[in-house]
């Protein structure tokens, strides 16, 4: 009798019971791809684990992280990593607005806007990292032949073409105008379907009070886009701090525009130190915590 | 469609078509570009100025883009990957995702939240503890190295899509075919999830573009030939000093075309998937 109802209750279990079996998969999922990766990075980044040498394990405290401390490159990665962070974050958000009030407009061909913006988005980062590598070209890139154009209409402005990869600072502005274009249209089409949920008649009543375009955008558009803005300004903001595709694909002055996650994947994958790149990941780790929290607070904040 | 005073105002029909090229030039240009120049021959190439179009248009540089590099194998391996990782995101999303919108759970918002949280972690905080976890295990270049943790890079989104779209389908509709003796699993089969199709069927395109993109973890975890996916092979036709640009245009074209097709026949469940999910999450 009472084996019967075990059997019964595995055919047909309570609700509760199947809840927790249909949610299993996931949780296994989760614990071994995800929190068991990051307890042993954490553990492992108390390790000196050195694959190369064949020097044994051996407990080393925080040394790793004060290696980090000390290590210049590190520190380079670091400045890189959080120009690019300043940079496009809010450069994919500026741009991004202007494409979703330029694609807001009314146009027969909405497909080839849609398109438009959903090329960049769909794109890999790998992709366009190159894509811009070739705009850069110093001989026949794109950008370089506008700069001549130019210079040869208005040789007053002084206009020269550059060798963008030889100095680390053009490097850098390549990456990020490559990542602003890149991400721009997402954020594009995030705040493009949060302006066509702004009422209509809030304009019409403003045009009666006599606001002027610029004063419905501040005071009607942008106070009603921040929702849509802040999760999508979130994403964005941890994958700028975690910038890899991209100035991975271009050719570039070498460790000069290196990223903190470059200089991670450098210390793992190629010199094997898996000890120190685990205390560097732990960092990163805590840069997008520390990340999301700030934002999460401004987001409670807003609601109170 | 809206039709806000704003646009009303601004809309003189000079500036619409202004405002529309800005946007399709802006988004189309750099795919156009990569086009043309995978056209070009090595003599319109070194051409100064540069040509914008090219004037004798060859396919050569397709014909070396596949004969320099496996680009075939780059492109099953990136097919393979994400079609199983979503294939298998989706299942495992779908179960979690009827647990949480319709059994009787308690902190269902808390479980729903923490499977969100994954998407939280950064990629390279993962790569460094999987690179170890998955040489240990003897993975590194397979498929399997890529599509399980892509299946879980991929559930936040799709579990958040499907636990939306199982709310929208009428719990009798559900009870109706449990009392014609079908159980709860067999509900969600033949029942929820082909009601639930054009949500799951837009969590899957998401997932496999993801999927398709991914570069950090496959570079790191597959750099042997065979199962180097797309956006890591395109990286290897260039040399220590040389990058041959046609034929590296010729191969991103060529990678370019599925991407295209997905984003073209499917745009509006695409849009309606990223838009939902943005504003929801």
């Amino acid at each position: 009798m009472q084996k019967r109802a075990l059997i019964d209750r595995i055919i047909d279990p309570s609700e509760t019971t199947l809840a927790w079996l249909l949610l299993t998969p996931a949780i296994v999922f989760i614990l071994l791809i995800v929190a068991y990766p990051v307890l042993s990075l954490i553990v492992n980044s108390f390790f000196d684990i050195r694959l190369s040498r064949g020097v044994p394990v051996r407990f080393v405290g925080f040394e790793n992280y004060l290696a980090a401390l000390n290590d210049a490159m590190f520190w380079r990665a670091v400045k890189n990593t959080l120009i690019i962070t300043f940079v496009t974050v809010p450069g994919a958000l500026v741009v991004g607005l202007g494409l979703a009030m330029l694609a807001n407009m009314p146009f027969k061909y909405r497909g080839l806007i849609r398109l438009s913006l959903l090329l960049p988005w769909a794109l890999p980062l790998a992709f366009v990292g190159l894509i811009f590598a070739w705009f850069f070209h110093s001989e026949y890139g794109i950008f370089n032949d506008i700069i001549r154009r130019i210079a040869t209409l208005m040789p007053s402005l002084g206009w020269e073409p550059q060798i963008w990869f030889n100095s680390p600072s053009l490097t850098m502005m390549a990456i990020c105008i490559a990542t602003v274009w890149k991400t721009s249209s997402f954020m594009a089409l995030i705040l493009l379907a949060g302006l066509q949920t702004i009422p209509a008649s809030l304009y019409e009543a403003a045009e009666v009070d006599g606001a002027s375009r610029w004063t419905q955008f501040v005071e009607i558009t942008l106070p009603l886009l921040i929702p849509s803005m802040l999760i999508a300004l979130i994403f964005r903001t941890l994958t700028a701090i975690q910038s890899f595709d991209i100035p991975f694909s271009m050719p570039g002055p070498g460790e000069e525009a290196q990223t903190l996650a470059m200089y991670i994947q450098l210390n793992s994958v190629d010199y094997l130190d898996l000890g120190y790149s685990s205390a560097l990941a732990v960092f990163m780790f805590m840069l997008s915590m520390a990340t999301t929290f700030v934002y999460l607070r401004y987001v409670r904040g807003g609601r109170d | 469609m809206s039709e806000n005073k704003m646009s009303n105002l601004l809309s003189s029909k000079r500036l619409r078509w202004l405002a529309a090229a800005i946007v399709i030039v802006n988004g189309l240009f750099p795919a156009l570009w990569i086009l043309a120049t995978s056209l070009k021959g090595e003599v319109e190439l070194t051409a100064k100025p540069i040509t914008y179009l090219p004037h004798n248009p060859t396919l050569q540089n397709f014909i070396s883009a596949f004969r320099d590099q496996p680009l075939l194998t780059y492109l099953l391996n990136s097919g393979t990957v994400a079609i199983l990782s979503t294939m298998l995101s989706l299942f495992i999303s779908a179960l979690a995702a009827y647990a949480i919108a319709r059994l009787n759970l308690k902190r269902r918002d808390l479980i729903l939240t923490s499977i969100i949280a994954v998407s939280m972690f950064p990629l390279v905080t993962l790569m460094v503890p999987l690179f170890e976890i998955m040489r240990a295990a003897n993975l590194l270049n397979s498929y399997w190295a890529l599509i399980l943790p892509y299946t879980v890079l991929n559930l936040p989104i799709c579990t958040l899509m499907l636990v939306s779209f199982f709310h929208d389908i009428p719990r009798d509709i559900e009870n109706a075919a449990m009392l014609d003796g079908c159980t709860r699993l067999g509900a969600l089969w033949r029942i929820v999830v082909p009601l639930a199709a054009p949500g799951v069927f837009t969590a899957g395109i998401l997932a496999f573009v993801n999927s398709w993109d991914e570069f950090l973890l496959a570079l790191s975890l597959n750099s042997a030939v065979a199962y180097r996916t797309l956006p890591v092979g395109i990286q290897m036709y260039q040399g220590e000093f040389a990058f041959p640009w046609p034929i590296i245009s010729a191969a991103l074209v060529v990678a370019m075309v599925p991407v295209v097709i997905v984003i073209v026949v499917f745009q509006d469940k695409v849009v309606s998937g990223l838009t939902s999910g943005g504003l929801k999450g």
